[in-house]
């Protein structure tokens, strides 16, 4: 028994979560039977001959998605009336609903990721038109909340690592209402799709033309020890989010940036699966810019003495084997010649 | 039947049994992770079991092949200082022969002269496999232990370094292997004087004809030695 650790069961805890959801799933977001309609298939409204606009809403895939326990009208706040009024609100990801948090009896809402990203570089900046703006990523270009698309169950499985690396010491409390939430959610994304996701804009150049952003930096992540074992499948490293934060992204000149040169030591030895004995010195190791003659010049000259030294050796290499199977040819032709 | 020369002994065709077993391994394991979109290294990393797997095997091998180096290193001070060998009897330094020979082998290539350099126990092609390996040892194994171990050596170093071992690491691995798949295994498989292989790596000797087509000078030195005994 001395042996016994307090380590919590990440699998365990699903499964008994997963028992008990089961019989909620579903039956209390279509309390105010709006399937009855946004079930047909192709419930589409032809707004002007050429604009259709798509009211499809699958159950069966609602029934699937992350806001599945939510009903209806908590997020669609002014459909109070049928027929529905034709101009209606957007959805504002930060009203309560009547879901209620785990652990706590307030209504959830997403407030505090809401002022988080407000005061982020993806929030609006007073300074810039309203189309620059429009043009930032808001709630939903992350979080699609695809709920036409049934989310599979694998993503959670193949991620859970992920989250653990970060949720694993705060307890076994902390395991569940961080996983009873996420597994509620099912909002738990791979690593790889985080990076796709980012990608989509910072590595596009006509997206990012009015914005101060380096292009550079996506495929500079994609080249490094982080990107490559991410793409060969190592689920657990820094995707952008670990260490640009999920709301709160902030440009590393900023003094309250993750990634700011105060702060990224803390960043990189945040957790035990990361780097958690980091220095100093190791967390200022540029991990995804390329080396240029002025920021970097020695890790640039390197750089292009390597290059500059394979192919040179490389070159020499070649015309000797060359030259020395000229010889050998010229020799066995010749002699074909004389017999 | 002709004489058999020693070229090479156990002990030394073991040093290199125990390089190139490591590096065909530490190939097959780290190139998939510097070219991630490769459909040959998918392949190379299903087979062994993902990249969980090739980053143990290649640390393991990597171990094996520095332990060699090392063996290699006791080796050689071994042969000086116990066995009171002077190093130029090692024969493995470039001197102002070697530059000679190399312009002697190109005049021949080209049909210029039909006079071959005459080469002692190492030709220079040899002598550049040689510390080609050296140099490659040094770079390889310090940028990759530096990469294994990040955190303890940015103790002593600034940040800036892994980022030179890494360039390093993937670099200097690049030029290793174009080096021995296309000059090593040129000079030891695919030439056609050579074809299909050079047996010394595990018979470890030469016969006296090929003694006299490819190491005269040290043939000539080993009969005059043993005129005089």
């Amino acid at each position: 028994m001395a042996r016994m650790t307090h380590k919590p069961n990440l699998h365990l805890i699903l499964g008994i979560l997963f028992v008990f959801t089961q019989n909620v799933r579903g039956e209390q977001a279509d309390a105010e039977n709006c399937f009855l309609c946004h079930d047909l298939t192709s419930f589409i409204l032809m707004e002007n001959p050429n604009t259709l606009r798509n009211f499809e809403v699958t159950s069966t895939s609602y029934q699937h998605s992350t806001h599945r326990n939510v009903i209806c009208r908590d997020c669609h706040t002014d459909i109070n009336q049928f027929p529905h009024p034709e101009a209606v609100q957007k959805v504002d990801c930060a009203k309560a609903c009547h879901v209620t948090k785990p652990f706590a009896l307030t209504g959830y809402s997403h407030t505090d990721q809401r002022d988080a990203h407000a005061i982020s570089a993806h929030g609006a900046n007073l300074n810039y038109s309203k189309e620059k703006n429009d043009s930032k990523p808001g709630c939903k270009y992350c979080h699609d909340n695809s709920f036409r698309n049934i989310i599979e169950d694998e993503v959670l499985t193949a991620s859970s690592e992920h989250c653990m690396r970060c949720h694993e010491g705060s307890g076994l409390a902390g395991v569940i209402l961080h996983v009873s939430s996420h597994s509620a959610h099912r909002s738990a994304s791979a690593s790889i799709k985080v990076v796709e996701l980012c990608s989509s804009c910072h590595a596009d150049e006509s997206r990012m033309q009015n914005f101060d952003v380096n292009l550079t930096q996506v495929g500079g992540y994609q080249n490094h020890f982080h990107g490559k074992a991410l793409k060969r499948g190592m689920d657990n490293v820094a995707n952008c989010m670990d260490c640009h934060r999920n709301h709160l992204n902030l440009p590393a000149d900023d003094p309250n940036s993750s990634t700011h040169p105060n702060n990224i030591q803390m960043t990189c030895s945040a957790n035990a699966y990361c780097h958690s004995n980091a220095t100093a010195k190791f967390s200022a190791a540029a991990i995804h810019s390329k080396p240029t003659p002025t920021d970097n010049p020695i890790a640039f000259f390197v750089e292009w003495g390597f290059i500059l030294l394979t192919a040179g050796t490389m070159a020499f290499l070649f015309a000797h084997i060359l030259l020395d199977f000229g010889r050998w040819a010229g020799e066995a032709w010749m002699r074909r010649k004389k017999s | 039947m002709s004489r058999e020369y020693l070229r090479f002994s156990v002990n030394q065709r073991l040093q290199h049994l125990f390089m190139f077993v490591p590096f065909i391994i530490l190939v097959i394991t780290g190139f998939p992770i510097k070219y991630p979109d490769s459909n040959f290294g998918t392949m190379i990393f299903s087979a062994i079991g993902g990249i969980g797997s090739a980053r143990l095997i290649h640390r393991i091998a990597a171990a094996v092949m520095i332990l060699d180096f090392g063996f290699h290193i006791i080796y050689l001070f071994f042969n000086i200082i116990v066995n009171r060998l002077p190093f130029s009897k090692l024969y493995l330094l470039p001197n102002k022969k070697d530059a000679q020979d190399i312009v002697k082998n190109l005049k021949y290539f080209l049909f210029l002269s039909d006079e071959r350099p005459q080469f002692h126990k190492y030709s220079y092609v040899e002598k550049f496999d040689y510390w080609a390996v050296f140099w490659g040892m040094f770079i390889m194994a310090g940028s990759g232990l530096i990469l294994w171990f990040p955190e303890e050596f940015t103790q002593l170093v600034p940040g800036v370094v892994i980022q030179i071992a890494y360039i390093a690491h993937s670099d200097e691995a690049l030029l290793a292997f174009l080096a021995i798949i296309i000059w090593h295994f040129y000079n030891v498989h695919f030439n056609p004087r050579v074809w299909p292989a050079n047996k010394v790596w595990y018979k470890g000797t030469l016969t006296e004809e090929e003694m006299e087509h490819e190491h005269p000078l040290e043939l000539e030195e080993i009969k005059a030695r043993e005129e005089g005994e």
